[in-house]
């Protein structure tokens, strides 16, 4: 009997290839997306000179090392700045246009005038407080020992230094990877949807064929779970597509521990597969409304566990640690990465079993949902 | 007795959709459930087949009480229901197979059951097409494949021709005859008065969730007054004319309207004989005459004062 | 106008799951717009005194880390965390500090005899806010390392003490404003780039209900029996979507207005209303193209997440567009959502409201109505030849 249901909703379940291809293509063009968004913070191209200008005054004239400082950031290919020297007027106007991003007063203190906080303005003001500093620093030393000068001007121009990586025995912690892993389970709880078509075609009250299904001497759940199987065994192939994608053309590091990994696979389809037959069992009212209800639920859960930014999944675990963990695709994603990053596996087995429970709470209730019962209206 | 129901009561809220009904079905019988929309047919059905919770009463298949995990029961029932219930992504084989194979375990008696079930209804040059390109009729055809293939002791169909093309009626019909005549008992809903008339041996009315009259064809007729139903197709007749055939012995009603002259006789003497005489001998001039036997419409009507036809 | 009618009825029998995804991803919409403005762009450190999480950990005391401390306590927020590997672990992975400093024994001496001695660092990489701990550090001991080495036989809390005081001038910041208000434009520059997101999905999941029940093959056929003209039906059809976007366009920009009201009532808003309400309509065309070509349901939930997830990750949403790279840039440049994020970063920045400022806005947004008018061509296209076999 197993067999003979297998075979039957596999070779249905293929038959809608136009949902299988959608489904198994949008994770693989999701993450190649995701891939080219952060593609960059891995080469740090990132940089292009900073537009500023400098009120060319008396101040600016007399103040030599300044000057020269400046230049020497403001020229060559990979200069900082790209510095103009403009009267007050002009560096008005330049800033009115955002054609520069701040302009210099050399006034006590040197003054930096900006119409925003961003980047860029930061930068500057940070060579400025440098120079301060470091010019602080040189006349300080000039007042005890004044023949240093020459030492001291090799000294300044030969930046060392004084932080070295520690490496750590596991995973470096990786906000990229973050998003990766919830990509994965995105993709895991987006089975939902096979689950929900599952209970469409065993609930007489929802469908046709499930009435006559009913009507067999099958043994329901039995029934349930052997059609079930073929949905799972479809989802969890377009699970693994994705994390073939990822480790192998996108190069994205899981850590060794390759089965755990496949494992916890497995266990994530079967969590998005009983959470979308949970929906759709208990939910009862119409398609519209149990698959507005799927992805919604998917998609909060996608934001809490930091999906689009993964500050989010911080502020949450410092604020509220328990919606982290009632948030099962923030379960599966943690799952992903303490496997990358601990050695032990004492956080990830924590997630596994949390992921368990809820697995029996979606079954169980879709279970009591559906046991051979007979109903109040077809 | 193959199938028994007691005191079946069934209430959606306020609407009781099924009164305190009892029935019989009898080994080889076709058993026949008439009634109009809404009677209760499908109702009645789904609770007998433990599809449907129902608030009383008791149902007995095959001497046993039936419950929704009466496994050796439900072995021995093949259901043809009222919507088309196959999986649009088999084929008709497909289809025909899958559904075979939740009663037969044995693979190779399942391959012979499905050809025979195939060509029992015709639908042998579509094997390999896909529900979406079937017309009504041969839709229903596979509908009916499903439900038979496996040789059940007890078939149930509920309004197995709705939407169907005469030719495919006429096949399915006989289908069920056939079957009948194989050895199989036979629950057949309908609001078409001529198929259960043509096809059952044993006929039930149901009206608002009650069974109004239970019996053969010739038994329900033989309930009501009236015997024949004479209608003279004129223009010329008169109230006078009216007046005077209801006079006339034996008339139970005299209708005129719409140039129809409907005239309904009791039991005794054939009185067409009668009527014919008295539009002779009144030179009435008329384009038809004919005279009808009672239908189980008839029956329907004089019972519940309405149409069977909707 | 009856098909428009007809429209609005399905719309109205399908108001409640409409509103479902209104109203979750408006929620998300807004979550995510307070935690941006809240946790500051990066890179705000030194104007808006933002400040890391850094576990210190020294394995001796001296003087120079005292100072150093002190100094690194103007852009850092101590956190204690036990000096145990697991704990540390631990911290790293919640973020309760995104930065671990650990001093070795011996650090001080040896940098006092100008020993190539160094810090040990475990932060999580890639991030801006990190990098000011790394220059903070460098700075001080670079600057220390200049006293050292000219200064001979300087103790360490002379030391600490030069630096102290050479390191508190800062240089002095002014922001102008031209005079006007200075509304912060962060809340809504995020709220109304995730709009691209947010509404979009509203978009494509709404319409494709509609556009499912519209295209049903029977109906269909009825439709075009009918002695009005297909031109005309597809007309009405367009017009009952675009009344649906444009009331889940206005519900949710209407919430924005109401939550930021302080910083709502400036030009800028007129221009993100502007904008949006142009990307509206370019949504529109968006989805009745992919409603009109995707056949099966589970597809579309996959080609929404595509267009409104991935358009918006390579556009500059959840990414700003400073840290896309050149080539990501060019292939979004295909999407209508980057140029939207441009425009809307633009405006969020403007402060005087000339034509010469506004006209790369409005050629942005002019590029938005053609990706528009191109979706709703193709799917007129589409829908025209579509024939039943």
């Amino acid at each position: 009997m197993f067999v003979h249901i297998f075979a039957y909703r596999l070779k249905c379940l293929m038959r809608d290839w136009e949902t299988i291809l959608w489904t198994m293509v949008f994770p693989l063009v999701l993450g190649t997306f995701f891939y080219m968004a952060f593609s960059n913070l891995y080469t740090n191209e990132i940089f292009n000179p900073i537009n500023i200008a400098v009120i060319n005054d008396e101040q600016y004239a007399k103040n030599k090392s300044f000057r020269e400082a400046l230049e020497e950031v403001s020229t060559g290919d990979e200069r900082l700045f790209n510095l103009s020297e403009t009267t007050i007027d002009e560096a008005n106007e330049l800033l009115n246009e955002n054609l520069i991003d701040g302009y210099i007063v050399v006034e006590m203190p040197i003054k930096l005038v900006v119409n925003n906080s961003g980047i860029n303005q930061s930068i500057v003001k940070s060579f400025i407080d440098n120079y301060i500093h470091a010019s602080s620093a040189v006349e300080t030393i000039l007042s005890i020992e004044p023949e240093q000068i020459q030492k001291i001007i090799d000294d300044i121009g030969n930046r060392e230094t004084y932080v070295s990586e520690k490496k750590s025995t596991g995973g470096e912690p990786n906000t990229i990877l973050l998003y990766f892993y919830t990509l994965i389970a995105m993709t895991c709880f987006y089975g939902g949807f096979f689950g929900m078509r599952e209970i469409n075609d065993i609930q007489a009250d929802i469908s046709s064929v499930a009435a006559r299904v009913n009507a067999a001497p099958v043994h329901k759940i039995k029934a349930f779970l052997f059609s079930a199987a073929a949905s799972v065994l479809i989802q969890l192939v377009e699970v693994l597509v994705l994390i073939s994608y990822l480790v192998f053309m996108l190069k994205l590091d899981f850590g060794s521990k390759t089965g755990f990994v496949l494992l916890t696979a497995f266990i994530g389809t079967i969590t998005g597969f009983s959470f979308g037959a949970f929906i759709s069992a208990v939910v009862k009212k119409s398609e519209g409304i149990k698959v507005a209800v799927i992805v919604g639920v998917t998609m909060i859960c996608c934001f809490f566990a930091g999906m689009m930014q993964h500050e989010i999944k911080y502020i949450i675990s410092r604020k509220a640690p328990v919606l982290s963990y009632v948030n099962p695709l923030n379960l599966l994603t943690d799952s992903f990465y303490s496997l990358y990053y601990y050695d032990t596996f004492s956080r990830y087995f924590k997630n596994i079993i949390l992921l368990t429970v809820f697995i029996a709470v979606f079954c169980s209730g879709t279970y009591l949902m559906i046991r051979r019962r007979k109903y109040a209206s077809i | 007795m193959i199938v028994r129901v007691k005191n079946l009561v069934k209430r959606y809220g306020d609407l009781v959709a099924l009164d305190h009904l009892s029935l019989t079905v009898n080994e080889g019988e076709i058993f026949g459930l008439l009634g109009p929309n809404g009677s209760g047919k499908t109702t009645a059905i789904n609770c007998i087949l433990s599809l449907l919770k129902y608030d009383k009463g008791e149902v007995e298949i095959f001497g046993r009480p039936m419950a929704p995990d009466a496994y050796d029961i439900k072995r021995d029932i093949g259901i043809v229901m009222q919507n088309v219930a196959v999986y649009n992504e088999l084929t008709v084989y497909g289809n025909i197979d899958y559904f075979c194979g939740l009663y037969i375990k044995d693979k190779n008696e399942r391959k012979r059951l499905v050809e025979e079930a195939i060509d029992f209804v015709g639908l042998r040059d579509f094997t390999k097409f896909y529900p979406k390109k079937l017309s009504g009729g041969l839709l229903r055809r596979l509908n009916i494949a499903c439900g038979i293939a496996h040789k059940p002791k007890l078939i149930i169909l509920d309004e197995p021709t709705v939407a169907v093309d005469p030719q495919s009626r006429n096949r399915i019909l006989e289908g069920i005859m056939e079957l009948n005549r194989q050895g199989a008992t036979v629950i057949y809903t309908s609001h078409y008065m001529e198929e259960v008339e043509r096809i059952c041996t044993r006929i039930m009315i149901l009206d608002k969730g009650r069974a109004i009259a239970t019996g053969t064809k010739d038994e329900l007729k033989a309930m009501i007054t009236m015997n024949e139903k004479i209608t003279v197709e004129s223009f010329g007749i008169t109230d006078e004319h009216i007046s005077e055939i209801r006079k006339l012995p034996n008339i139970i009603s005299v209708e005129y309207k719409d140039n129809l002259l409907v005239i309904k006789s009791g039991k005794g003497k054939n009185s067409f004989e009668t009527v014919l005489d008295f539009i002779r001998k009144n030179e009435i001039r008329f384009d038809k005459i004919y005279s009808e036997l009672p239908t189980l419409n008839d029956v329907f009507l004089e019972i519940t004062g309405k149409e069977l036809r909707d | 106008m009856q098909v428009f009618k007809l429209c609005l009825n399905i719309i109205k029998k399908n108001l409640h799951i409409m509103l479902i995804y209104v109203i979750v991803f408006l929620a998300v919409s807004l979550i995510m717009s307070s935690s941006m403005t809240g946790t500051g762009k990066a890179g705000d450190i030194s104007f808006t005194g933002k400040k890391v999480d850094v576990a210190f950990i020294s394995e001796e005391e001296s003087a120079l880390i005292d100072g150093f401390k002190h100094e690194l306590g103007k852009i850092a927020n101590f956190v204690e965390i036990p000096d145990e590997t697991e704990a540390l672990q631990d911290a790293l992975y919640f973020r309760k500090v995104s930065y671990i400093v650990r001093v070795p024994e011996g650090f001080s001496e040896g940098f006092m005899r100008s020993e190539d001695v160094r810090l040990e660092k475990t932060a999580v990489p890639n991030s801006v806010d990190n990098i000011y701990i790394d220059l903070c550090i460098d700075k001080y001991f670079n600057t220390a390392r200049l006293y050292v080495r000219n200064l001979k036989d300087i103790s360490q809390e002379a030391l600490a003490r030069y630096l102290e005081s050479d390191l508190a001038p800062a240089a002095s910041v002014e922001m102008i404003t031209n005079g006007k208000e200075n509304n912060d434009h962060t809340y809504a520059n995020y709220f109304y780039n995730f709009l691209a997101y947010s509404l979009l999905s509203v978009i494509i999941l709404g319409m494709s209900a509609l556009i499912f029940v519209f295209n049903d093959r029977d109906l269909r056929m009825r439709n075009e029996c009918s002695p009005v003209k297909s031109g005309s039906i597809n007309m009405q059809f367009i017009l009952a979507n675009l009344l649906f976007t444009v009331s889940a366009w206005f519900v949710m920009v209407l919430l924005c207005f109401l939550l930021n009201f302080k910083n709502s009532l400036s030009m800028n808003t007129v221009y993100f209303l502007l904008s949006s309400f142009v990307f509206v309509f370019c949504c529109c065309g968006l989805s009745y193209f992919i409603g009109n070509l995707i056949k099966s349901k589970g597809a579309i939930g996959a080609v929404c997440n595509i267009v409104t997830l991935g358009f918006c990750f390579i556009s500059g949403v959840f990414v700003p567009q400073e840290y896309l790279g050149s080539f990501v840039l060019k292939i979004a440049g295909f999407t209508p959502t980057y140029w939207y994020v441009k425009a809307n970063n633009e405006i969020a920045k403007l402060t005087e409201f000339g034509f010469q400022n506004v006209k790369p806005i409005l050629s942005d947004l002019l590029i938005i109505i053609g990706f528009g008018l191109a979706f709703f061509t193709a799917a007129l296209v589409a829908v025209k030849n579509k024939r039943y076999a």
